[in-house]
């Protein structure tokens, strides 16, 4: 009657739960996912050749260009690595200026996760109110820099330019009504029961298999583990700052969905402190006309919205260019776990997996 | 579309097979400038370095006080003032901000660890930055990990980060592969490293530590290093059928397909070629009418 045969279906690369060009190989028994193997690389641009070939100050467009919903985040990162491997000490008010632009691209990319998540599974709503307050973000950082989403913010020692007149009353303005709408998001969500139904105990990945597998960020946080680089190796102006770092034991979609909303409220905070104790001073260091670099290799880990971003530089002697320019993107690490979410379950939870891996394809495939 | 650099040739030329398959290296606009220094940090090597710069410097001194002194000599015979005495000169200040780190010994806990369990398997130790590095001998990775991940003293649970570089220049090896390891319940990090010569295969770190499995697929798309033992050693970021390595330092920035126009010199004229080869498609003919 009824033959009993595995299928195989390709995810994507050409599919709107998969955020970019991500194509899943999925092996389904009825509506069981039995194997799942991510395919990627459909988006591979060089950029680590790219960057190798070019001068210390060139790489940063392409760190924009990586994950482009947190470019602020990956030029921290690649401003901070070369800083290292030049061994550059950067002025304490640029520190500040850089936290607090980070923890607002924080805001801005955990706002377009929560959209695009929620309308994957089918909760269309909490878009438009995610984007709009993303839109007050966006426009900050173009009152900062000129550019909206590729920002190429932070110069290596510092900031090209001090904060603009009218800067701290979008700041306040701004801060004064987003715990209002965070508040607005949850009414929307968090006691809705088609949100839970579709979250609650999906894609679990316990906190043991997520530390193997290398995954980092709100992933890892929401298995328990209480793992964040702004406190681990504190970076920046992260070290003076007070906050707290939000975890949940449950390890499913739904603890990533509310570690990532109270993230939220603690980047608003430090925003808060950022703008309130902001120092006097200088915003760029003082450094020669040309930078040569040492031999040297350095390792620089930053806490991107996504989980651990990482610069692995190293430096000729007397060489304008770094000699290799490694990027350890935290989705494509993130993503290898995967398999291990989906399999087993329901082919539609494989979109709530991906939708919770809040991945960026630009940055994996690089 | 006709190519300037395509060689001149009068025979029939071959077509070629496939917008893949092209001689870059024949291309004289491809041509590479491949590095001639070895960058790999390394304290011993710098300590070396300095040494002989700090030697060196001392025997240029010494020859110029030499020369003083027979300058002054010479003066005296014949009567004539003497010359001024030389001044050994001071390195210049330097008031930026900038201060290169260099290579130190090691002095942290871990890395004497790890040397006192590794043994002479152990290359190298030393800190730089801020940065633990430990460079072992490449037969001895699986087990310098197995260390890292196991020992109670370590406690490495997390592979953040795997990587390599190409050395070109380089006599004895070919590529570094480096480890970045990370210790969530200690609050530390550790570079381990290796050098590995061409057709060397590294164990794979998949057995211990799972996240390597793609990472190790990228260093064998990207630099060509094939790792034993891996589950599934096959490409991840470049297509199945794809040739070289692109990040080896031998590869070029330029690609494989790319035409070998140059938008600088030949903007107009390309353009214009493309518009009428379109508009030959499409029956338009868009050349000037001539004049009566």
């Amino acid at each position: 009657m009824f033959k009993n045969e595995e299928m195989e279906i390709n995810l994507g690369p050409q599919h709107p739960s998969t955020h970019g060009v991500l194509r899943v190989k999925l092996r389904l028994d009825g509506e069981t996912v039995t194997h799942c193997r991510p395919m990627i690389g459909y988006l591979h641009r060089g950029v680590e050749k790219i960057c190798e070939n070019q001068s210390f100050f060139q790489g940063q467009v392409w760190t924009d260009r990586m994950d482009y919903c947190s470019a602020v985040a990956n030029n921290l990162g690649w401003a901070e690595a070369n800083e290292k491997l030049l061994g550059i000490t950067v002025p304490r008010r640029a520190q500040y200026i850089r936290t607090l632009l980070n923890e607002f691209n924080r805001i801005a990319s955990h706002l377009i996760w929560l959209g695009t998540h929620a309308m994957d599974i089918g909760a269309l709503t909490v878009f438009l109110y995610a984007f709009r307050e993303r839109e007050d973000v966006l426009d900050i950082n173009e009152a900062f820099c000129g550019s909206r989403l590729t920002t190429t913010a932070f110069r290596i020692g510092g900031l090209r330019e001090d904060l603009p007149p009218g800067f701290e009353k979008m700041v306040r303005k701004f801060l004064a009504k987003f715990s209002d709408c965070l508040d607005e998001y949850e009414a929307l969500l968090t006691e809705n029961r088609i949100w839970k139904k579709r979250t609650i105990g999906v894609a679990k990945l316990s906190a043991e298999d997520a530390i193997a597998l290398g995954v980092t960020g709100p992933m890892l946080r929401a298995a328990g583990v209480a793992y964040d680089i702004r406190k681990a190796f504190p970076y920046a102006a992260y070290a003076e700052m007070d906050f707290e770092v939000p975890t949940r034991t449950e390890a499913d979609t739904y603890a990533r969905y509310e570690v990532r909303m109270a993230e939220m409220r603690q980047s608003a905070r430090i925003i808060q402190q950022c703008m309130d104790g902001m120092p006097e001073g200088p915003v760029m260091a003082k450094l020669p006309k040309i930078l040569r670099s040492e031999v040297n290799e350095v390792y620089h880990a930053t806490e991107s919205p996504k989980g651990e971003i990482g610069y692995y530089l190293v430096g000729e002697k007397g060489s304008l260019n770094p000699y290799r320019f490694h990027v350890r993107a935290p989705g494509f690490i993130n993503l290898q776990s995967l398999p291990k979410m989906a399999e087993g379950g329901l082919i539609a939870d494989v979109v709530a997996a991906i939708g919770s891996l809040d991945i960026v394809l630009g940055e994996i495939d690089r | 579309m006709s190519e300037p650099n395509a060689p001149q040739t009068p025979e029939t030329p071959e077509a070629p097979a496939g917008p893949y398959v092209y001689d870059y290296k024949a291309a004289p606009n491809r041509q590479i400038t491949m590095p001639k220094t070895v960058p790999l940090p390394s304290h011993r090597t710098y300590v070396a370095e300095q040494k002989a710069a700090a030697e060196a410097d001392e025997a240029k001194w010494q020859k110029t006080l030499a020369d003083y002194e027979t300058a002054k000599a010479k003066a005296e015979a014949e009567g004539k003032d003497a010359p001024k005495p030389p001044v050994r000169p001071v390195p210049r200040k330097d008031d930026t901000d900038m201060k290169p780190p260099v290579p130190q010994e090691a002095t942290d806990p871990d890395l004497l660890k790890l040397q006192a369990l590794l043994g002479d398997k152990v290359e190298e130790v030393f800190e730089q930055a801020g940065e633990l590095v430990c460079q072992v001998k490449k037969e001895a990775i699986h087990e310098a990990l197995a260390f890292c991940r196991d020992e109670a003293a370590l406690k490495y649970e997390m592979l953040a980060d795997q990587s390599g570089t190409h050395y070109p220049a380089a006599k004895d090896f070919a590529c570094s592969v480096v480890y970045h390891l990370t210790s969530i319940s200690r609050r530390k990090r550790l570079r381990l490293r290796i050098l590995v010569p061409e057709g060397f295969a590294p164990e794979s770190a998949c057995s211990l530590y799972p996240s390597a499995n793609w990472m190790e697929r990228e260093i064998y798309d990207m630099l060509g290093i094939r790792f034993q033992n891996h589950p599934d050693m096959t490409r991840i970021l470049c297509p199945e059928d794809w040739e070289g390595y692109p990040l080896r330092k031998d590869y070029p920035t330029v690609g494989w397909g790319q035409r070998d126009i140059s938008f600088r010199e030949d903007r107009g004229g390309m353009l214009e070629r493309i518009a009428l080869q379109k508009a030959g498609q499409l029956g338009i003919n868009l050349k000037q009418p001539k004049a009566e």
